[in-house]
């Protein structure tokens, strides 16, 4: 009984993490591709047994996501990646940062927003700080 | 127990003035130290005595769980009675409780989001990401953590400036500043009157790393200078502010800081200054506070012994 409730509260985050996984590797096998390819090659390319649906559903997904793009090819689409890697996790990064309202708590970031009168006090500071370095 | 077991619930006042001297006067590690402690002191202290104001509630609750004899009159005698912050505490005891549980939580779900966002990335200290947002912040984890900057963040920079940013951002990490600032947050939901020491930590925390910084890079104009830049080109919609009321925020007091000289890690202030005043006071408030609900807990904890049979 015990074993049995384990596995079904393992199960979700597993899935998720192999979500993960297949949009890195749609998109590595997009990179590949030398232009744009259409999902029957991206499921080839990938291999495996992932279902031509998965790769369409991966490939909708990443799309509304805008990190890769399509464009009509006869009666389907051709796709192309929009960014790499390091793109892929910048767009995620910023959904994060935008989901949060008080990541501010946790992720101590290099700078606050500024009021009006706090960017003219810093131009000022800044401007004393130049004029006795530079030029 | 009388009203000893109310005092850690407001002594939290006494930590006000320290929180607003100790920006400018101590060394911001020090303060970020003695401002964190005074916070997770103070509300240990303050949710303990809501717990056993709770207790003296529940007895006058019809079927409470605490021993039959609990509510006898003896008792009752013995426990200055007041029904209605007995009854009171058991809402902001609850409160209390879920507000702390969802800061955690939330603290949480943040670090595990950033972690995965940068999964697929090589490991390496640093997550240079493509974006033209500019933006820069250490991500903490257990492995030490990493400094997550955009390319937009970094185009804006000059070479040493990206250093200052760099050795900014690594201070967080190494001091570990998350802790303090979860610690403060906390407090601030444990109870209200700590608010100001967590306003006054995330300020600190900043000015320690920024020091950091400064001796890293051996120029404190070029963290001043990184700083500024960094808020005038990820100024993006202006930050609410009461027209009139605006005193200087935390970036401006930041960069003015590190174009004036270097503060001295005094060890000990002087009774004798308007900081050293504050300092002791607050150091009074918390060591009064840890005693009262120390004392509350002893003497509850007598009475629940005399009242139970066994």
């Amino acid at each position: 009984m015990e074993h049995h409730d384990k596995r079904e509260e393992r199960r979700p985050r597993l899935r998720r993490r192999a979500q993960g996984e297949l949009e890195q590797q749609v998109l590595a096998a997009l990179h590949a591709a030398r232009g744009p390819v259409s999902a029957a090659w991206v499921q080839e390319r990938i291999g495996g047994d992932l279902a031509y649906t998965t790769v369409m559903t991966i490939l909708t997904r990443l799309l509304a996501k805008d990190v890769v793009t399509r464009e009509r090819a006869g009666r389907s689409f051709a796709w192309t990646s929009a960014s790499d890697e390091a793109g892929l996790a910048a767009f995620r990064m910023r959904k994060v940062l935008d989901g949060e309202s008080d990541r501010e708590a946790v992720l101590a970031s290099f700078v606050t927003t500024l009021t009006p009168d706090d960017e003219q006090l810093l131009r000022e500071l800044l401007g004393r700080a130049g004029a006795e370095t530079d030029d | 127990m009388g009203v000893f077991v109310f005092l850690p619930l407001v002594l939290p006042l006494t930590a006000w003035p320290v929180a607003r001297l100790a920006e400018h006067h101590l060394h911001p590690r020090t303060a970020t130290r003695v401002l964190t402690s005074v916070a997770g002191v103070m509300a240990l202290c303050s949710t303990l005595c809501l717990a056993l104001l709770m207790v003296v509630g529940t007895a006058q609750l019809p079927g409470n769980p605490l021993p039959d004899a609990w509510s006898d009159p003896e008792v009752r005698a013995a426990v200055p009675y007041y029904e209605v912050a007995g009854k009171a505490a058991i809402p902001a005891l609850l409160a209390v409780c879920a507000a702390c549980a969802r800061t955690l939580w939330r603290h949480a779900r943040v670090r595990l989001r950033g972690r995965r966002a940068l999964e697929g990335l090589p490991g390496t200290s640093v997550a240079v990401l493509p974006d033209d947002a500019p933006y820069a912040y250490a991500l903490p984890a257990r492995d030490g953590g990493r400094v997550v900057v955009t390319t937009g963040m970094l185009n804006r920079l000059a070479a040493p400036e990206r250093r200052a940013l760099f050795a900014h951002e690594r201070a967080h990490l190494t001091a570990r500043h998350h802790r303090h600032l979860l610690v403060t947050q906390l407090a601030a939901r444990a109870n209200p009157f700590l608010r100001p020491l967590r306003t006054s930590v995330a300020f600190t925390a900043e000015r320690w790393a920024d020091e950091a910084a400064a001796r890293a890079v051996r120029d404190r104009r070029v963290v001043a200078r990184a700083i500024g830049r960094a808020a005038l080109v990820s100024r993006g919609a202006p930050a609410p502010a009461l027209a009139g009321f605006a005193t200087p925020g935390p970036v401006p007091r930041r960069v003015a800081a590190l174009l004036a000289p270097a503060p001295a890690a005094r060890t000990r202030p002087s009774l004798f200054t308007a900081v050293g005043l504050a300092l002791w006071c607050a150091a009074f408030g918390t060591v009064v506070s840890a005693m009262s609900s120390a004392n509350s807990a002893v003497t509850m904890v007598l009475i629940l012994r005399a009242a139970t049979p066994l």
